[in-house]
């Protein structure tokens, strides 16, 4: 063996032991029957994977899709400015990129309860605009969708930024003076130069965002109130309150196998353009 | 359009900001609720008096640090490694390591650390969190530092094999410099992603293995606490103090 | 780099044993639910060193001592948990020669329904649930039927659990709290469909804080999470429905696998004392089991006995109920 194969053993050995093989016993799982708290007791049934073809389910999935899919789009549009401005800020890029990333540093739940403690009836905002006299009855600004969604882009904008970003900052400035002296407005150089230009990075940060955003759980229970199930929402109730591993176990192989597909077919995609 | 762009930015940081400076101004809140009721240090106080609280920051501070070092010299081998040659089912595993749901992460490795203890005589504990935090971090670690690479000119290792250096010297003196960047950024992000992590680490824990976000959660989830603030101010500072710092390194 | 990793690993398991010699005591606990000074006291007087960890939940715990190695001595399930756990082995038997302070338990707990002759738990803290609503609302509330009133304007929120929420739909509906039968758990799903439209969300502890502020005018809660509220806010108020309500109790258990049966035995003894629970009552907020405590004595936090008499210990459900529960709750939260 030469020493370039030496370089991979140690990730070889990683994700065999602590990723193959845990997924592997997940595998057994799935095919178990489920034990009275919690575990997986035999005889081997394909029952917990007929039960998934049960439209609800199906219904779920769709709903998580079409959610993170929002939040993919949204952290698009809302982050892409804000990398160009980044790319674009000379000595000062580094300092903006770790202000990005500054509020990460906290708990997840911490910065989820700040949202919540900012949009409450009596939360800071509806008080603002009470007091402005713009409103007479607090708006209903929790426990909906819209809240879900403004989680999920809080949560994930930065891994949308990041790459946009390392792309963005490859561009040429050369490339749109050429272009604003061809005649191109600001606007048509960004959708004809820039945009084109940053795909990689588009693909990647979509990537970030979408995937953990299917299968996001504390989300929609904290922000949406635990009125919506999100795929995510389903694959924990079955390790916790439900008790049933294997049921758990196979709902998340196959949205295991669904990402890895969408994945697949996305990053196909990207290669052919 | 330079303008637009610099009051969307301004708007942009507000958004990403304003919830956090908003927790940090409650944690000098003298009641315990999420009524203002006068400025107070109380809160800060009450950490140093808290022994968990401050055990598991030591333990958190623990783990990340070492699941950082082993995750950044494993992902950095890899991504090295798969840059000299292809590695398709080690890559394949690495991206679907990195769709996994948490949740399903941490149930597996549960399940597989309770399997193999029971011919070894280990438990659940500071090893098992580490052993789990490297192994979610270091595709993370991989992606950042093979981005790297591939910006790279392959043509100055060779150089130096052509000028008659080893394989192991031409990537320590030639390649590991060029990539410095790339590891430092690496770090950070398993850095970040170890120190935050709740659910994976919550399942894989056992005697011994408290860490700061577990704490954190079990206040959090009894509703509004502001020790929960003070804890999150402190570390905001804190990192905000180490990224002026760093400025201030990289400029002079 | 091998050899660094197996440095860090010794280091990590070496850690925090190697430089304390005194004997280990590791108590695996809900969060919340011990005073500060109870663990440093019992380590100066027994010169034992503890290790405490909490968890969330019972399946958490669940899903780390299910194997019998998971190093803990000492946990705390609730009351439903207690039979399938010593049905599987996993609950050393009691030793009452070595807990004589078992006599300051409360009357009724001294021979609990979950566990009669205390053979494997002794009750620590418990709770039921009820509804906590806020005065300026009337008429007040005095069931759960009353949770679907329109007159909270939507401003009610139910508990994040299908337990208590499927429970409380069964005995608005006059069913019995743990109900398996199909068709009634059926009725109970309608109802919960019909409410949730006028609910504002599913939340647990986080109520707590929205009550107080007033965001929130009713809740299915905990009482002792009510009487927290009730104490920071004099608007709010808490009653127990009439139609009946779940009681639950969580348990202080040794667990067979330990090896240090005679101090966790010393542990337990030590809990019981009145005043180590009433000092743990002081911080955590609770109801506990011993009688002699002297602690505050509420009238949500310990019901009279005419009130305490329309109360449940739910079981836990078997299997195939659990799953059709579990797809009843899925079905509700997608509606």
């Amino acid at each position: 063996m030469n020493l370039r194969s030496w370089f991979l053993v140690p990730a070889r050995l990683t994700i065999g032991l602590f990723f193959a093989a845990p997924l592997a016993i997940v595998c057994g799982y799935s095919l178990l029957t489920r034990g009275d708290y919690g575990g997986a007791e035999r005889p081997w049934t394909l029952e917990n994977y007929t039960r998934l073809a049960d439209p609800l389910y199906a219904q779920i999935l769709l709903r998580s899709i079409a959610m993170a899919a929002a939040a993919t789009l949204l952290c698009l549009v809302l982050g892409f400015p804000l990398a160009l401005f980044i790319s674009r800020a000379g000595k000062r890029k580094n300092l903006y990129l770790q202000l990005v990333v500054l509020p990460f540093w906290t708990s997840f739940l911490v910065r989820t309860y700040a949202w919540l403690f900012l949009l409450r009836d009596t939360g800071l905002v509806n008080t603002l605009l009470a007091r402005a006299g713009l409103i007479h009855h607090p708006l209903a600004l929790l426990y909906n969708n819209g809240a879900v969604l403004l989680g999920l882009v809080y949560g994930y904008l930065p891994f949308m930024v990041l790459p946009l970003y390392a792309a963005l900052e490859k561009i040429d400035p050369a490339l749109l003076e050429a272009a604003a002296d061809l005649g191109a407005r600001p606007l048509t150089a960004v959708r004809r130069v820039i945009i084109p230009l940053s795909r990689p990075g588009i693909v990647a940060g979509s990537i970030l965002v979408f995937i953990p955003c299917l299968g996001a759980y504390l989300t929609p229970d904290l922000m949406g109130g635990g009125k919506t199930v999100m795929i995510g929402n389903l694959v924990q109730n079955q390790f916790t309150t439900s008790r049933d591993w294997p049921f758990g176990s196979a709902a998340s192989l196959i949205l295991l196998a669904f990402t890895s597909l969408l994945l697949y077919v996305f990053l196909r995609r990207a290669e052919v353009r | 359009m330079k303008r637009f762009l610099s009051l969307y930015a301004a708007l942009a940081f507000a958004f990403l900001h304003v919830p956090l400076l908003v927790l940090i101004a409650f944690s000098f809140n003298g009641g315990k609720f999420t009524v203002w009721e006068g400025f107070s240090l109380r809160w800060y106080q009450s950490i140093l008096h808290d022994p968990q609280l401050v055990e598991a920051t030591g333990n958190s501070i623990f783990i990340a640090l070492a699941s950082t070092v082993l995750s950044t010299s494993i992902g950095a081998f890899t991504a090295y490694g798969m840059w000299k040659r292809r590695a398709p089912v080690l890559q394949g595993s690495l991206y679907l390591s990195l769709v996994t749901p948490e949740i399903v992460t941490g149930i597996s490795l549960l399940a597989f650390f309770q399997y193999i203890f029971r011919w070894l005589p280990f438990r659940l504990g500071l090893m098992t969190v580490v052993l789990a935090h490297v192994a979610f971090s270091v595709v993370y670690v991989t992606v950042v530092i093979s981005a790297r690479l591939t910006t790279m000119d392959r043509s100055l290792e060779e150089a130096a094999l052509d000028l008659g250096a080893s394989e192991w010297t031409a990537f320590r003196r030639i390649t590991l410099p060029l990539l410095a960047p790339g590891i430092a950024a690496a770090a950070l992000l398993a850095l970040i992603v170890s120190f935050d992590d709740y659910v994976i680490t919550s399942l894989v824990a056992g005697v011994d293995s408290e860490t700061l976000p577990m704490v954190v959660y079990a206040m959090a989830r009894r509703g509004a606490n502001p020790v929960i603030n003070a804890v999150s101010a402190l570390i905001v500072v804190l990192f905000g103090v180490l990224i002026v710092i760093s400025e201030r390194v990289r400029e002079a | 780099m091998i050899r660094r990793r197996a440095f860090v690993l010794s280091a990590a398991a070496s850690a925090s044993c190697a430089f304390d010699r005194r004997p280990r005591l590791n108590i695996y606990n809900w969060s919340s639910y011990i005073a500060a000074d109870t663990i440093p006291n019992f380590e100066r007087e027994s010169g034992v060193r503890v290790r405490y960890g909490v968890y969330e939940s019972n399946e958490e715990m669940l899903a780390k001592v299910m194997t019998g190695n998971s190093g803990w001595d000492i946990a705390f399930p609730t009351h439903n948990r207690i039979q399938p756990m010593a049905k599987n082995r996993l609950l050393a038997s009691l030793d009452h020669a070595l807990l004589p302070n078992l006599a300051n338990l409360e009357n009724r707990f001294q021979n609990p329904v979950w566990d009669p002759q205390l053979r494997y738990c002794i009750p620590y803290m418990w709770s039921a649930t009820g509804i906590v609503y806020n005065r300026a609302i009337q008429p007040a509330p005095v069931g759960w039927s009353d949770l679907w009133s329109p007159r909270w304007n939507g401003r009610v929120t139910m508990l994040d659990d299908p337990e208590d929420v499927i429970g409380a739909c069964l005995k608005k509906l006059r069913l019995p709290f743990d109900s398996i039968d199909p068709r009634e758990l059926e009725a109970a799903k309608q109802a919960a469909i019909e409410q949730k439209r006028q609910i504002r969300a599913y939340l647990n502890a986080e109520a707590r804080d929205q009550l107080v502020s007033g965001d929130v005018l009713a809740a299915q809660l905990w009482s002792t999470t009510s009487q927290q509220a009730m104490d920071a806010s004099k608007a709010l108020a808490f009653v127990y429905p009439f139609e009946g309500y779940p009681l639950y109790a969580d348990n202080a258990v040794i667990l067979r696998e330990s090896t240090r049966q005679k101090l966790a035995h010393q542990f337990l003894n030590y809990l019981l004392r009145p005043e180590v629970a009433a000092a743990i009552v002081r911080t955590s907020e609770t109801a506990t089991c011993n009688g002699r405590a002297k602690v505050r004595q509420t009238p949500t936090l310990y019901p009279p006995p005419d009130i305490l008499a329309r109360g449940e210990w739910p079981a836990v459900l078997p299997a195939s109920a659990q799953r059709l529960s579990d797809r009843i709750w899925t079905e509700i939260k997608s509606s």
